[in-house]
């Protein structure tokens, strides 16, 4: 199959990737700005999150609910969120209604109102959201164990913390969107039934003309402790692993995640088997990797009742201790299997693929084609995932536990 | 997007939705047995099959099911809910054959003692993982106080009781009786070889003995709650407060379940709802829902919010209000049209992903022996009008005596 990938740059910096997908009747669109979290100010943790919100309470001639009701009257599936590097705007829809919901995204990213007498409300909503993520236990546990692997801002939650939430002011607000949502580093992904001269035509013309600001570089903190435990009251213990793997943009990095994919990625994972199959210690256990353009994490999770948690931490730990040395090639033909015949499924999500267009793009600044994918896949071999093991074995692991009680470490993994 | 479909002489029903453009293919067993079809005895028993299902036939041991599913490199899972079993694949359309081979002979299990017993911890452990997340049971317990003694009532996960007390031998006879070829459905949907899932299945199933499956316990529609009040599950240590609460609806039989889908949608979706605008744009509630869910002899209007404790009470009462302007004063032109188009485009979109249609077709078929295509489903949407969503409001009161439950740390009241 010829695919049909497409990029181009506006003079203000904006990239435009896209992908052409002729048969599927929607279209995914999706403009990622550089207003992530890592931009919050100190004392401020939540500012990238509030401001995100409030660029959907009134943008251009539209006040906030017109701004919803016109998105929805489109019958688009529109999301805004916010990571560490971006705040994101994106929409799914019927094809035919991409013209008439450009400018509805373009007014939001150039011409949000910002209405001080929103910022109560938006601030609200984030502060319940911060509320309903102290009672989700898991999302608690990844939370912590950033927190204390990442060195500030990375850690930082990006949803915010609440006593900084309530400190943000209108000024705060118009401040963090001027500086930060901006041109330079933006990208803008469409996937699906495109014209695709047609879409950078009207891109250019309503984006073409916002002039570009440079944007301060981010400063780095310390890390937290490698060792920590949150009293919670639970039936469960939740344990999250961290460790440093290479980014994306790095070539070992497909060694990497092939690891990973062996050690926590499936049902016949070691994690899946000997966790959960042999010994039946719990329902969710998994290892994944987790990265940004600079820096990337392998990412251990598993919740279990209290009284089972030191042997589940024990056995996770065991079996990363196992992993150089013993990688069979059945294991790594299933991990390639398994990736290989997931990048090929992509290619029936308009959304799936505006979201993976955008990543390569901000990791690697290129697109890789679908074939090109399944060739560095058929390129993975058992000798090249042990040379990376041999070379950076798991090590330094940050151990992260929720619960009742404290776990103890007992780890054969260099510290 | 041909619709095919052959019955085998033991009643086993395969189905197929084939789309020329798919780059994978769906199949699935849909099995139509879930946690309605159980006695107290039995409760959990559906689920924890589904469970089981996985460890293994007589000769495929279950380790090996996991890697010969990740050696073809397929997507799989299952789901049990009150009246349905579902086991599903996607694959790329070469590995068509090894998946349905190996789902189909996964349909006759070995149930093994020492399986038994070790995923029965495994069980145990998603039972208290729900049970330490919102909403902390309240979901489960108002099912119960909405139901009362009818079928739907039983959770599906089972208790920690229920489940330790099951023994292999009631599994065993369970999954014999409700796994017959009458009441399962093959269904694929995708780029599917259809003469080739037809030839898989006589030689996998062909010899399944059509045993006569009990008869579903339906019993007549329940029209108000049986139990209507509010029940408190107390959770000192939880940030929010979470109600949830039921009144009667259309079930799944009945024509106007899609304008009480779209009535919901109006008053209760994520965003742009009447609740949205009400309670969480303001950031009063983290969230406020209104779902219409069916099933085969019933019908449910949840209502669910999440706030702060101190505030349940109120904004309770702003939903009562938000449902009786409703049923006073109608909805109007703009909202149906809106709801309208957000439900056309959904059916679009999740028209194009093979696995959401293997979903559509496979249920449609085992529950009403019928097959809708996208095109079927968009002009019933199409076709939905704002008197039939004001039938709904007329004949199904949403601020009928409902069942409630509230989870929280108890200073709500």
């Amino acid at each position: 199959m010829k695919q049909s990938l497409h990029s181009a740059t506006l003079s203000n910096g904006i990239i435009l990737v896209g992908e052409r997908l002729p048969d599927l009747e929607s279209v995914a669109v999706a403009f990622h700005s550089p207003a992530g979290s890592i931009h919050d100010p100190v004392g401020k943790c939540g500012l990238a999150t509030v401001a995100g919100e409030m660029c959907l309470r009134g943008a251009g001639v539209r006040d906030s609910r017109q701004l919803v009701e016109d998105l929805e009257s489109a019958g688009v599936q529109w999301s805004q969120g916010v990571s560490s590097t971006h705040a994101s705007f994106s929409g799914a829809m019927v094809a035919r209604h991409l013209p008439d919901v450009l400018p509805i995204y373009a007014d939001i990213l150039r011409r949000p109102l910002l209405p001080e007498d929103e910022l109560p409300a938006a601030r609200q909503m984030v502060l319940q959201n911060l509320a309903g993520i102290e009672d989700d236990p898991t999302h608690r546990t990844i939370a912590a164990l950033r927190r204390i692997h990442c060195p500030a801002p990375w850690g930082m939650p990006t949803e915010g913390i609440s006593a900084d939430v309530e400190s943000i002011s209108i000024d705060d607000v118009r401040g963090f969107v001027g500086h930060h949502l901006q041109p330079g580093g933006m990208i803008v992904s469409v996937a699906g039934r495109i014209d695709w001269d047609d879409f950078v035509r009207r891109v250019d013309d309503l984006l073409g003309d916002w002039p570009a600001v440079s944007s301060a570089a981010v400063g780095v903190g310390p890390r937290g402790p490698f060792v920590h435990h949150v009293p919670h009251d639970s039936q469960q213990t939740h344990i999250a692993l961290a460790w440093s793997v290479p980014p994306y943009r790095d070539d070992a990095s497909h060694e990497a995640t092939a690891a990973l994919a062996i050690l926590g990625g499936g049902p016949s994972s070691r994690f899946f088997t000997e966790v959960r199959e042999r010994r039946g210690l719990c329902y969710s256990v998994s290892a994944g990797y987790q990265t940004s353009r600079d820096f990337a994490n392998a990412v251990c999770y598993s919740g279990t009742s209290a009284e089972r948690a030191q042997e589940t931490l024990d056995v996770m730990l065991a079996e990363i201790g196992r992993l150089p040395g013993t990688i069979s090639p059945d294991e790594l033909g299933r991990v390639k299997a398994r990736a290989k015949s997931g990048l090929t499924m992509q290619q029936e999500s308009s959304a799936a693929r505006a979201g993976a267009i955008a990543r390569q793009w901000y990791h690697l600044g290129r697109l890789r084609t679908l074939a090109q994918e399944l060739e560095r896949y058929d390129r993975l071999d058992v000798a090249g995932v042990e040379g990376w093991l041999a070379d950076q074995p798991p090590r330094d692991l940050t151990v992260v536990s929720l619960g009742r009680d404290p776990l103890e470490v007992r780890c054969a993994i260099p510290a | 997007m041909p619709f095919l479909h052959e019955r085998l002489p033991n009643g086993l029903d395969v189905i197929a939705e084939t789309s020329e453009s798919a780059v994978s293919t769906s199949v699935g067993f849909f099995v139509m047995t879930g946690s309605r079809d159980e006695s107290d005895a039995l409760w959990g028993t559906s689920h924890f099959l589904e469970h089981m299902i996985f460890k293994g036939t007589p000769e495929i041991p279950g380790d090996a099911i996991n890697r010969r599913f990740d050696d073809m490199g397929a997507s799989v899972n299952a789901f049990t809910s009150e009246e349905d079993t579902v086991y599903y694949a996607s694959v790329l359309p070469e590995q068509q054959h090894e998946a349905v081979d190996l789902v189909a002979r996964m349909m006759r299990p070995a149930l093994r003692d020492e399986d038994f017993e070790t995923e029965k911890l495994v069980i145990l452990e998603e039972i208290r993982m729900y049970d330490d997340q919102p909403p902390f049971g309240a979901d489960e317990l108002c099912r119960a106080a909405f139901f009362g003694g009818h079928p739907l009532g039983r959770s599906v996960l089972g208790t920690v009781d229920s489940i330790r007390g099951l023994p292999v031998a009631a599994m065993r006879d369970y999954h014999r009786r409700r796994y017959a070829p009458g009441t399962m459905v093959l269904a694929a949907s995708g780029a599917v070889d259809f003469p080739a899932l037809v030839e898989s299945a006589k030689r996998l199933c062909g010899d399944w003995e059509p045993v006569t499956a009990p008869e579903r316990l339906v019993s007549v529609s329940p029209r108000a709650a049986a139990r209507p009040g509010r029940e408190r599950i107390v959770r000192p240590a939880a940030a929010l407060d979470y109600a949830v609460w039921m009144v009667a609806g259309p079930d799944e039989h009945d024509p106007d379940r899609h304008a009480a889908r779209l009535l919901s949608v109006v008053l209760g979706d994520s965003s742009g709802s009447r609740l949205y605008w009400g309670l969480v744009d303001s950031g009063e509630a983290e969230q406020a829902a209104c779902i219409h869910q069916d099933f085969l002899d019933a019908g449910l209007f949840i209502t669910q919010l999440s706030c702060d404790a101190a505030d349940v009470e109120e904004l309770t009462e702003r939903i009562a209000g938000i449902y009786a302007t409703a049923a006073s004063g109608g909805i109007s032109p703009a909202e149906f049209e809106r709801a309208q188009n957000k439900l056309a485009s959904r059916v679009v979109l999740g028209g194009e992903k093979p696995r959401r249609r293997l979903f559509e077709v496979g249920l449609d078929w085992s529950h009403c022996r019928t097959y809708r295509s996208v095109g079927d489903n968009l002009r019933i949407v199409e076709q939905i009008t704002l008197d039939d969503v004001h039938r709904v409001l007329e004949t199904w009161p949403l601020d009928a005596p409902a069942a409630a439950v509230v989870a929280g740390p108890g200073s709500g009241g």
